[in-house]
């Protein structure tokens, strides 16, 4: 029942949140939802104490039969790659709910779709069956759907549609997938099953990883299903953004690990060489693009893009070590965009505007924001990968893990992490360098620039993630930990099709363009 | 408890970090109603206990040998990244030198920095600086290394941009990091090749790696250019060498630091990669090719600056483009002895230079002039420093240059060319900069000139001390070669060129405006060089501007080709345009109807077949 | 220093880009405009400043007078009076940061203009000074033999100390003229900006010609460095050099200016500095390589009660309190200014000869040259 209550605690929280009086003041369903955000952190943190990190199968499995005639079994479980991702889930929706404002409008309902989305990822990590994993990820795009439409910015409608647009055609992709597996595979059950697949053709694994790639590629997003995501982001309020690209995205990559990499191994195998240039397009377009932004929430966006594409590169390379680097990476992908994000939220807030055209110094100590522009400082660097905090482990991690088996794409994909410092460092040195400024300077004469003060409680949430960046960047065995025996347990499939392991050594081949099989295209 | 001083060692860069983070009450503003020198006062005390744990560990390794503390610092699969430190009479000997320098520098920092107000946060960085540097020097895994050298480019990075509100510091402090980032990715890029062919990343599994190594040429250039493309951005190397000369509009103090042991650290992790880089001879020419222009090409450069924080710069790069040659050529030792005595002289070269410009309010060397008579502890520092710089017998750099020489002398007389043109290159740059700032007429700038106060004469008048002894530190450290290996050809050629500089510097006309000249090739020239060959400008043409052809590009056809095509097909319009519109006014109610409907028919068409 | 002749032809007048502030000090009024807010801020400014600059002069003329040549001041901002509490709180930089009134007497000195800089380079301070450090070095070989080596080290060191105590001594007026300004407001008796200009500009004239003097006392001889017989007199000795030094030229802040030669944002000319108080740009204040952060620090201790609640009615409150008070401060400084061009003005204001006038305008339009670029458009306006 552990895990029900992971799914049930936010289920009741909803509820309860919808239906708290209206006679009552206003700010207490904030402080409610807060409370039952917290509760789930807890829960999460319990599951987390009594999992076992020395046993690789699935923990704490619950399953009840549901709908027999649709081979949909209500059935939980929990094993190394899923449970970083729920304590993340639990974190950034707690700090999500923080950040939202005490003044919003319509609470109940704001609130309520809030811990709605917390306990459909939930769900959907924990899900052991395709159609309920399948219901939970649906059910998780209605409140974010909403949540943009209706406390969005000006543009709010456009992008609530078209992010509803792909996600939905990502969905049906997923479960046009899904049944793929139970048809084609021949069992009755939707149950995970990493054998499900054994008796299929490399071209039926094929066009079923093709649709699941495709589906889950919407959601991570990778290069071209990508430009939902910026457009959801700009006009997203910034807990909504937290939310967004710290926990949703993941659901993607979780996805293409989960059902394509474990699930397809034969057909990942074979398509393992192109999967890691669609990483290295996607990394590098999207740094690419990053580069030439001049809104700073687009900027974080794009930056996203490209570091979604170190996930997709380790999943392609799939050894062990690059296993375990895909789920470093999200949490650390998830830590870092949240804190950036919640910071130019707060950016946002004060000065009204994120054009980095414009915006001008915002280290001055007295008239600016010097915290701010510290742990944006921090968070910019964790994201460029400098040594000291999670994001250069992880990365480190996936490229030392996929180095071997791809190393052209992997040192592509580091001149990505290169040009993450300089879109990035563009940020910094134009919004927090230089004489404070908060619009295009003018002939007119102005009295001097006039901000308001940022509270301890929006700098709060930003500190406590900063603190965990650093913390799980001098310790990233507290973060592996979880996912070690699990990870390593998986075969790596890939590995026979690339190169030997690393005791001998490496030979030109090794450096040759892509190493893959030459009649791959005939297909 | 015998060896606690050595057991012990890894405090040495902890006590630089500790005094960084206790300086955050102050730089973070929590502290305001009073001032922030405590936070100054904090770092030199945990500098110099950094120092003193120095010393006693200095002393220990004789009677213990060297000591190595290792631990596992990140263990996964196949994969062990170690967090280990080498405590030997060398590593041990540089960290003196950067504490002690540091110590210095920060002192000098007291009264440099005494009108300004964030004192808390500059020594706090040189506290993490420092912590960098000493654990730098003392790392003896490739993994470890690579992270300090890292944090080295993140504190370069702040530090120069200290005085963040400045504008041209704006783009110092970017280039500066952007620069060497581009050499960290690169070595990044070797270090994980290393980890994947070798396994571990310490440097003594990695040389015995190397013993057994087998890759093939390609691979092994490739390596061994990634390898040594870190400490190129490091050391300011041609063509990563266009940081630094921006990095002077930093705070002098740490400009003191970064001209001498921060560069050296980068230098000190190539020779400790020199075995591994050994396994492509192209790798080695190419650090001799490196080398060579940047050494010519950095001292022909100082000569047309006529800033004296750049002129200064200049001439680092090129003395570390001497040590580029030395590794490239398999001679660590030359390396290292020209490191540390360049770093010592050229230390108290910037702190000659940091009191004039506090003094003068100015940096302009043809707005300067009459200095000698006036600023005694400046004039002393600027000729020890100067004598400690070129090839004079019996100070500093004369060893570094004549061991360099000597060991050329039969099987690469080229190198022994650029050698003595370095020197008198560097020699006659020395006297046209101290006659245009020390002798002459006074000018406007330089009419009242009282010498500065204790606290920064203090560390000059030390490093003077230590720049005269540091011969005899070098005996007693065995370090001098013995008399019967010194090749008088050698060191008669090396004294004249040192010579001929000077001849030159005190014979050419100065024209205190330095003005261009009217003949036109000897202008081009002098553009040429005062604009350091326009290297700025072909980065802005090629690698800059292909980043950003490329990021314009990828933006426009992220807008109009990507999400064009999507636009037109018109999903988005039709149904965000037309049927949602009415209700954007903030009836949810018609858009949670529109989606169940929506997702309902979708999950009933696809399953329909079920049912 | 200061142009005191007419070089405009009399046709040219009474246009100037900023004649109305001409027109303004010619009717006894201010460069800033006569608001209650702005006699708050600047008064109660000046009230500060007074007692800061009270604490600044008599420790610059401690140190002319009792450092006179030590290498080695530690306890220079002691004033002589070394407990360990003191040792303590100056440790724990609880104190007034004498290094600015240092910083402004260093930049007097680098400027020069005025009767001091000019004595300073005499036969006669040259050989007072000559006495003064024999005096001093007698018995001292190590410092004899430096002297021999760097003849102009020391001598150097005592203009410096002349600076000092010339500084000091002027600080000392202004301290109780603003002093005694804040009694008056507080007693009601000056309620309006011009008013306050009139009693500086009253303050100024009054002690115009009090002389500047300046003797050490060296092993119980006094010797004189600045005779009271080189008649170096208060305003245009001292007030007037230091004004075109502090308010006019200032140094470049390296928090805000490249020293950087080769993209020459410095002019090499000095009279072509205008990094003064009076063109200072308050916003950065407080950070990294501004120096006036110093003196608004040590200016926020003695805020009185009313300004400082002015001050936190701001949107900030407390946390950008140095800006405001630079900008109050600023503020002040337009009214010293105005006061001493009112001072200065060749003939009275109210002349009604033609020449006399077409003077005055010209006087007059000379400065308003020079604070075109400065931030007197920004002081008119009304917000914070």
């Amino acid at each position: 029942m552990m895990l029900s209550a992971l799914i049930l605690i936010p289920l009741v929280g909803t509820v309860i949140v919808s239906l708290w009086p209206h006679h009552r003041p206003a700010k207490e369903v904030g402080q409610v939802a807060l409370l039952v955000q917290v509760l789930s952190l807890v829960g999460a943190i319990v599951v987390a104490t009594r999992f076992d990190i020395q046993q690789p199968d699935l923990q704490f499995v619950e399953s009840l039969p549901w709908i027999d005639a649709l081979g949909l079994t209500y059935q939980l479980g929990v094993d190394g790659l899923s449970m970083p991702l729920l304590v993340i889930n639990s974190l950034l929706g707690a700090i999500a709910v923080y950040a939202s404002a005490a003044t919003i409008q319509r609470p109940r309902l704001y609130f309520s779709l809030m811990l709605l989305i917390n306990m459909a990822v939930a769900g959907a990590f924990l899900a052991q069956n395709l159609i309920l994993f399948f219901i939970f990820y649906e059910l998780e795009l209605i409140p974010l759907y909403l949540l943009i439409a209706i406390w969005g910015g000006a543009r709010r409608g456009y992008a609530a549609t078209k992010f509803l647009i792909y996600t939905a055609t990502s969905g049906i992709l997923i479960l046009g997938g899904f049944l793929g597996f139970v048809w084609l595979g021949g069992t009755g059950s939707f149950n995970y099953d990493a054998t499900l697949a054994q008796s299929m053709t490399l071209w039926q694994q094929g066009t079923i990883l093709i649709a699941i790639l495709i589906g889950f590629g919407i959601k991570i997003p990778l290069f071209p299903f990508h430009t939902w995501l910026p457009d959801a982001h700009v006009e997203a309020s910034t807990p909504v953004s937290v939310l967004l690209a710290g926990v949703l995205l993941k659901l993607g990559t979780y996805g293409i690990v989960r059902f394509g990499l474990q699930m397809l191994p034969d057909a990942w195998a074979f398509f393992a060489p192109w999967l890691a240039v669609w990483a290295v397009v996607s990394v590098l377009y999207g740094s690419l693009a990053a580069i030439a932004q001049t809104d700073m929430k687009k900027m974080v966006a794009y930056s996203s893009i490209g570091h979604m594409g170190y996930i997709l590169l380790a999943a392609a390379a799939a050894t062990p070590l690059a296993i375990l680097g895909t789920v470093l990476q999200m949490v650390s992908h998830g830590l870092i965009s949240g804190l950036l994000f919640l910071l130019v939220g707060i950016v946002y807030k004060t000065t009204g505007t994120r054009d980095l055209t414009v915006l001008r110094g915002l280290l001055n100590p007295e008239r600016g924001l010097p915290l701010v522009g510290s742990l944006m400082i921090l968070g910019v660097m964790a994201s460029a990968g400098i040594p000291g905090m999670v994001g250069f482990i992880s990365e480190f991690i996936v490229f030392r893990g996929s180095f071997l088996t791809f190393p052209v794409p992997t040192l592509l994909c580091m001149v990505g992490a290169g040009l993450t410092a300089v879109y990035f460092l563009l940020l910094v040195n134009r919004v927090f360098f230089g004489r404070l400024a908060i619009a295009l300077p003018s002939d007119k004469v102005e009295p001097d620039v006039m901000l308001p003060p940022v509270a301890w409680r929006d700098r709060l949430p930003a500190i406590a993630l900063a603190l965990l960046i650093v913390v799980l960047g001098l310790q990233p065995h507290w973060l592996s930990r979880w996912s070690e025996v699990t990870t390593l347990a998986w075969r790596s499939p890939s590995v026979a099709i690339a190169q030997p392991p690393s005791t001998t050594p490496p030979s030109m081949a090794g450096f040759a363009p892509l190493p893959f099989t030459p009649d791959v295209t005939d297909d | 408890m015998a060896d606690f001083w050595m057991q012990s060692g890894w405090l040495i860069p902890a006590y630089g970090l500790v005094g960084a983070i206790a300086t955050l009450p102050w730089s973070l503003g929590l502290v305001r109603r009073t001032g922030q020198r405590p936070a100054a006062y904090l770092n030199l005390v945990m500098t110099l206990l950094a120092f003193v744990h120095g010393v006693g560990a200095f002393r220990r390794v004789r009677e213990y040998g060297s000591q190595e503390l290792n631990w596992d610092w990140f263990q996964i699969t196949d994969l062990t990244l170690h967090v280990s430190f080498e405590l030997s009479r060398l590593s041990l000997g540089i960290v003196l030198l950067i504490t002690g320098l540091s110590f210095l520098a920060q002192f000098f920092a007291l009264g440099y920095l005494e009108k300004d107000w964030a004192l808390g946060r500059f020594f706090g960085l040189m506290g993490f600086f420092e912590a960098a540097m000493s654990g730098v020097i003392l790392s003896s895994s490739l993994f470890l290394s690579y992270s300090l050298l890292e944090m080295l480019t993140l504190s370069t990075y702040l530090l120069v941009g200290f005085w963040y509100a400045q504008p041209l510091v704006v783009t110092a402090a970017r280039d500066a990091f952007l620069t060497k980032r581009i050499g960290d990715v690169l070595l990044l890029m070797g270090m994980i090749a290393l980890s994947a062919f070798a396994g571990s990343l310490r440097f003594n599994d990695l040389y015995e790696w190397v013993k057994v190594a087998d890759l093939a040429p390609l691979v092994a250039t490739l390596l061994g250019v990634a390898l040594i493309a870190g400490p190129t951005g490091k050391c300011a190397q041609f063509p990563l060498h266009l940081w630094l000369d921006e990095a002077m509009e930093g705070p002098n103090p740490a400009s003191i630091l970064r001209n001498s042991v921060v560069v050296t650290c980068g230098a000190y992790v190539l020779i400790r990669l020199q075995p591994i880089v050994v396994l492509s001879p192209i790798a080695l020419d190419v650090l001799i090719g490196i080398g060579t222009i940047t050494a010519l090409g950095a001292s022909l450069v100082a000569l047309a600056q006529v800033d004296i924080k750049r002129t200064f710069s200049y001439s680092t790069s090129a003395y570390l483009g001497l040590v580029f040659i030395a590794v490239g050529t398999e001679w660590p030792g030359v390396a290292l002895t020209i490191l540390l005595t360049h770093a010592i002289a050229k230390a108290l070269l910037f702190m000659s230079v940091g009191a004039i410009i506090l003094t003068t309010n100015c940096q302009d060397l043809t707005e300067l002039g009459g200095l000698s008579r006036k600023m005694p502890a400046t004039t002393v520092a600027y000729i020890t420093a100067g004598l400690g710089m070129v090839g004079i017998f019996p100070l500093g750099c004369f060893w570094g240059y004549t061991l360099g020489i000597d060991f050329f002398w039969q099987s690469q007389p080229a190198l022994v060319a650029v050698f003595l043109l370095v020197n008198l290159l560097t020699a006659l740059n020395l006297t046209r900069v101290f006659r245009l700032v020390f002798l002459g007429a006074a000018q406007p700038k330089s009419r009242r000139a009282p010498e500065v106060a204790w606290p920064m004469a203090v560390p000059m008048v030390t490093l003077v001390g230590v720049t005269l002894l540091v011969p005899l530190g070098m005996h007693q450290m065995d370090l001098l070669p013995p008399w019967r290996y010194i090749n008088v050809t050698a060191f008669v050629l090396l004294i004249a060129s040192g010579v001929a500089g000077v001849a030159i510097g005190a014979a050419m006309p100065l024209s205190q405006a330095l003005a261009r000249s009217t003949q036109k090739p000897l202008r081009i020239l002098q553009d040429l060089l005062a604009y350091d060959f326009y290297t700025e400008k072909l980065y802005r043409l090629t690698v800059v501007g292909l980043v950003e052809r490329l990021s314009l590009a990828s933006s426009w056809f992220d807008r109009y080709i990507v999400d064009g095509v999507v636009n037109s097909i018109g999903l988005a319009s039709l149904m965000g345009g037309e049927s949602l519109k009415y209700s954007v006014s903030g009836r949810s109610q018609g858009y949670i109807l529109t989606i169940v409907v929506g997702v309902g028919l979708l999950v009933l068409l696809t399953t329909w077949r079920m049912w | 220093m200061l142009p005191m002749t007419n070089t405009l032809s009399p046709n040219l007048v009474n246009d100037h880009p900023l004649q109305p502030f001409i027109e303004r000090l010619l009717k006894a009024e201010a460069l800033l405009p006569d608001t209650e807010i702005n006699v708050l801020e600047v008064v109660g400014i000046l009230k500060s400043y007074g007692v800061v600059l009270d604490a600044y002069a008599v420790n610059l003329k401690y140190i002319a007078d009792h450092q006179f040549l030590l290498l080695f001041p530690f306890f220079k901002y002691f004033n002589g009076d070394i407990t360990l509490n003191k040792l303590l709180k100056h440790w724990w930089h609880d104190r007034i940061n004498y290094e600015y009134a240092e910083y402004c007497m260093r930049t007097m000195l680098w400027h020069g203009g005025g009767g001091l800089d000019a004595y300073l380079d005499s036969d006669e301070f040259q050989q007072n000074c000559d006495r003064a450090i024999q005096a001093k070095l007698k018995g001292n070989w190590l410092m004899q033999t430096l002297h021999r080596l760097f003849p102009d080290f020391l001598p150097e060191q005592v203009r410096q100390s002349a600076y000092y105590s010339g500084l000091g001594q002027f600080w000392t007026v202004m301290s109780e003229m603003f002093l005694t300004l804040s009694d008056l407001y507080d007693q009601q008796r000056i309620t309006s900006i011009p008013e306050v200009v009139a009693h500086i500009k009253d303050g100024l004239v009054a002690a115009a010609s009090l002389p500047i003097t300046y003797s050490v006392e060296i092993r119980g001889d006094r010797h004189d460095l600045l005779p009271a017989s080189a008649g170096l007199t208060f305003l245009m000795d001292t007030a007037v050099p230091y004004v075109e030094a502090v308010f006019f030229r200032g140094t470049p802040f390296l928090g805000t200016v490249s020293y950087n030669a080769q993209v020459q944002q410095i002019s090499p000319d000095q009279s072509r500095f205008a990094y003064g108080a009076l063109y200072a740009d308050p916003v950065p204040v407080g950070g990294a390589g501004i120096p006036p952060t110093l003196l608004m620090q040590d200016m926020r201790h003695f805020l009185p009660d009313y300004l400082a609640d002015y001050y936190r009615q701001g949107l900030r409150g407390d946390e950008d309190v140095r800006v405001q008070i630079t900008q109050s401060f600023q503020k002040s400084m337009f009214c010293v200014t105005s006061a001493a061009l009112q001072g200065l003005l060749p003939h009275p204001a109210t002349t009604e000869v033609p020449a006399e006038q077409a003077a005055n305008q010209a006087f007059l339009a000379t400065w308003m040259d020079r604070l075109m670029s400065s931030r007197l458009a920004v002081v008119q306006l009304a917000e914070r």
